[in-house]
Order: C-alpha cells, then structure tokens, then sequence
C-alpha cells in the first residue's frame, strides 16, 4: 500500500482526478465494496453539474442558441480548461467568450461569442454597486461648466459592448425566436447595459454616442470626450448623450476639476 | 445602499425557518409569511449591489437572518481565501445576521476551485488545520462562526479517528459552534456504515447553535448502498426519528429547512417546517 499522502499532496491529488488528469488519488480512497475511481466519479459528476449549471445561468442566451447538447459539451471543454478561481460561482465563467471565440465549432457562427459577452456584461450590471444618481437640476449646474474642466462619474452597472455583429437584435430574437424572422443587415450594434431597478435594460447608440461615454468612463474631461466622438461623427451633439444618460440615472457625480466638487 | 440606522439585533429562535432561495423571494417580501427566521448562502450576496440586496435589506428588517457559506473552503491545505473572507466579513458587517457558517471541507487546491464540499481525510493533520483556519475566521469576523458536518460519497484508507470524533474535537479545540446536519449524519451512515445513533451521542451538545435538515436520494446501479444528499426532497422519516433524538440531545434548537434543487412552492416547505416545528413544541414541552 503506497504511504500515506500529506494533505497538501492528497488535495492536488485529488483535484487532479476531478480535472481528468489522473487517477492517482484513488489508492488513498477507502473503496468499502465499490471501484475507488467508481466513489471519486461521483464528485467529478458533482462538480460538472455545478459548473454547467453555473454557466447555464449566465449564458442564457448561448444555450438558445446552441442547444442543450452542444452547450453540455462545450461547459465540460471549457471547465476543464478554465477551472474555476473562485470559491464564488457568479465568478466563474468570465472567460467564456474567448474560448468560444477559439472554438472551431462555431467559427460559422461568427456572433456567438458577442453573444456571451452580452451575457455576461448583463451578470456584471446586475451585481454591480449601487450608487445614488444625480439630479436633473444638478445637470443643469454642469452645463454651466466649462467642458474641459468637466467630468463625470457613471453609474457602476453601466457596461459597454461593441460588436461587429446585430448582438443585440440577436439577444432579442434569441428570447422571442417564434416571433418575426430575424433579418440581418450585416452591420454591428453599440450597446449599452445598466441596471434598472430589477432588471437589466439595454439598448444600442450610435458609434460616436458609444464613443463619447466609453472616453467619460475613462476618466477623460467632457471636451475630451466630445473630440473623440467627433472623429466618429463630425456632427456629433453631446446634449441628447448627457441628457439620456441623465434620465437613466447613469450620472452619479459632475464633477468640476476646477473647484473639486 | 447600507442603510441609515444599522438593523435591530434579532437573534435566531429555537423554532423551524427554511432556506430562502430565489424562487420565493418576490413572495416572501409581498406576503410576509410568518417564517421565525432565514438563512441564506453567503456567496449569493458576494455581488456588491442590485436587486438581491435591495430584497435581503428588506427581509433583514423583519426576519432574523443567517448566513450560511458554501465556497470558504476552509480545509484547503495550501491557503485561505483572503479574499474571500474579507467579502465575508463585508457583507456580516452589513446585514449582521445571527449566524454564520460554512462547512468542514475543502473544495480547492493550486488555485483551482471545485465549487463543492470535498471530504477531508480525519488525520490529526487535517484537524490542526481546520482547527488553525476557524480560529482565523473567529478571529476576522470577530463572532462566533458555526461549522457543519458535511456529506460524503467516499472515506480515506489513513485515518486517525472516526468522522464524529474529527467534528467534535474541531468544535472542542477552537471553539466555535456547530451546525449539526442531522440529514448529513444519516447519508453518511448509510454511505460508510456507521451507526448514527453512536455519531450523535459524541457530538457537543452544549455547542450546538443550529440544526440542518433537508432530504436526499438514492444512487441506483452501485454494490453499495449510496445515498446523494440532493436537497431535492422532503426530510426523510428516517431522518425526522434521528431528529428527534437530537432535540432530546441538544435541546430545541434553530432548526432550519433546506431545498436547493428541484425547488417547489413556499407551502411545501413551510408544511416541512411545521413538521420541524412540531418536533421541537414536543421537545420544548418535555422539557418544561
């Protein structure tokens, strides 16, 4: 009988046979009348329902998509691969979309992986902080600041996503797929996530809106933020961006770089 | 958002609550059932905002409340998750609940989280360890921190004492409390053949703080007997009679309904924790 592990040589031992590279920690398992490997099975099946199950609930919208049996594949491939790094399961899968993007499965399905971008995006503002939003009136007090010396500070669930495909047209359709037959158009959609009391909302802006709040989420002042929105879109108009962006309550603080507040 | 007035201290009672899940939250918040008290998993509320804690800030206000970990891994031999812990003692700071616990096992190794309650091997080595990490934990926290005996599908061949005596000398030596699953002894007798009547007897009792029940099922096409602690299904009779001799055992204690797959409406568990609760008037009056 090999000698007895230390607990540290035990658990990698273990691990490892629940990650499909080896069975070595089954001469340390007491198999009382069943196959060691047999006891050992039923936590990898264990540990694959949990994490399936995890990615089922953040990526409701791939699993329209592919289907039950292609997502179960896929969930065993990526879990094997990208283990979990968090004793907290709403972290785990946040690399989804890139695997998906390496798959050559789905290379015919160009969109997917945005796809599962939109849905994780949409985890993310769902757990982001809370913050009070601004008022309308203290919008009005901004405008008369000057734009160079002008920043915001956006609400912590607003989230951003730029794809080369309809995500979002395809996001909707995924939901209602008996509706009206999906027609693309070939061109990507901007999208912007935020929550909004119990649910997510999301909608799409033009390339040079998108632009202009992806530079204010930087950090960059408001004159900043409209030049690179201009280069987009020499006709860009900052006022309708700030005036939606104030309606959601995605404006917790203006703040004047002069002053300080 | 945190509240302004921090919440009024409500301890558990000795009475029967259940697991509040997702499914049930919205009625919860609408009907106010006449629940003594809730538990919920820690991890569900490691997010730092949204609709979860806007609901948990209203049901904290009027329900006592406990927090119940499943992801600490506590026996992992190569490190504490510090972060972990400290989004822990964050969200204890925020909602104070009456409780907190998590369970006696492991689930990662090398930075590789299995996301489950893994067994530990009942060496004197493991219970150094989980005897030093729950005393890190008290200490974090700054309160007592219950732990819960866990259920197990496989037994290590080098063990230096049994299971029950693995629980009750990490209770003895760090001093924490214990969450006695009274589901969990009865599949783990089934599973390795022990008694569990011997395994209740060599519990704490004096340091018993809540009680655990939920059902499980049986796994086909094996030798052996082998039971899968699901919370899937009612309390099984089995399990009620070992309940019962707990309560005569430890007293009337916090005793809580779990149901985390195949979740069925609100009535069904409170029917399961009046069940619970006739028990525990029983075990209430025997003693008056």
């Amino acid at each position: 009988m090999p000698a007895a592990p230390r607990l540290r040589e035990l658990q990698r031992g273990f691990v490892d046979a629940l990650l499909g590279r080896g069975d070595a920690a089954a001469t340390w398992v007491d198999g009382a009348g069943l196959e060691p490997s047999a006891r050992l099975r039923i936590y990898r099946h264990a540990v694959a329902g949990t994490l399936t199950a995890a990615l089922r609930d953040s990526y409701p919208t791939v699993l329209a998509l592919v289907g039950e049996a292609f997502f179960e594949a896929m969930a065993e491939r990526y879990r094997l691969q990208h283990p979990s790094t968090c004793g907290n399961l709403q972290q785990f899968g946040g690399s989804l979309a890139g695997f998906i993007a390496t798959m050559p499965e789905v290379r015919a399905l160009g969109y997917l992986a945005d796809v599962a971008r939109l849905d994780w995006l949409r985890q993310v503002a769902a757990l982001a902080p809370d913050a009070v939003s601004v008022s309308a009136a203290m919008g009005a007090d901004a405008a008369a600041v000057a734009p160079d010396r002008l920043r915001v500070r956006l609400h912590p669930s607003l989230q951003r996503l730029r794809s080369d495909h309809a995500v979002l047209t395809i996001w909707h359709w995924c939901r209602m797929p008996d509706g009206p037959a999906l027609k693309l158009e070939g061109n990507g959609e901007h999208v912007l996530l935020w929550r909004d009391g119990g649910d997510v909302a999301m909608t799409t802006v033009d390339p040079a809106t998108f632009r202009c709040i992806e530079a204010l989420a930087d950090g960059r002042d408001m004159a900043s933020a409209c030049r690179v929105a201009s280069e987009v879109d020499d006709g860009f108009d900052p006022e309708p961006c700030l005036r939606d962006l104030l309606a959601q309550g995605l404006i917790v603080a203006f703040i004047d770089e002069e002053s300080g507040t | 958002m945190n509240p302004v007035l921090p919440f009024v201290q409500r301890p558990v009672p000795a009475a029967a609550g259940i697991g509040l899940r997702a499914p049930h939250i919205e009625r919860v918040l609408a009907e106010r059932p006449p629940v003594p008290w809730f538990e919920v998993h820690s991890e569900n509320y490691f997010g730092a905002g949204g609709a979860m804690h806007a609901a948990l800030e209203r049901i904290r206000a009027d329900y006592p409340l406990s927090l119940h970990g499943v992801g600490l891994s506590l026996g992992s031999a190569d490190a504490l998750d510090q972060a972990h812990l400290a989004t822990l003692r964050r969200l204890v700071d925020r909602y104070e609940p009456a409780l907190v616990s998590d369970h006696i096992c492991w689930g990662a190794f090398g930075g590789a989280h299995m996301n489950e309650l893994l067994p530990l091997p009942f060496t004197e080595e493991a219970l150094a360890l989980m005897v030093s990490r729950v005393s890190q934990v008290q200490e974090a926290l700054g309160r007592e921190f219950l732990v819960e005996n866990v259920s197990s599908y496989l037994g290590f061949r080098d063990a230096d004492m049994p299971e029950s005596a693995f629980v009750a000398e990490l209770v003895r030596r760090s001093g924490c409390g214990l969450l006695l699953d009274v589901n969990n002894i009865y599949v783990n007798s089934i599973n390795h053949g022990f008694d569990p009547h011997d395994y209740l007897r060599a519990m704490p009792h004096a340091s018993v703080r809540e009680i655990h029940l939920a059902g499980f099922i049986r796994k086909g096409h094996l030798p052996v007997p082998m039971l899968i602690d699901s919370h899937s299904r009612p309390v099984a009779d089995e399990v009620w009679a070992l309940y019962g001799e707990a309560l005569e055992l430890c007293g009337a204690q916090p005793t809580l309904i779990e149901w985390d797959q195949d979740i069925p409406e609100l009535e069904v568990l409170l029917a399961e924790a009046g069940r619970a609760e006739e028990r525990l008037h029983a075990c209430r009056t025997a003693i008056a």
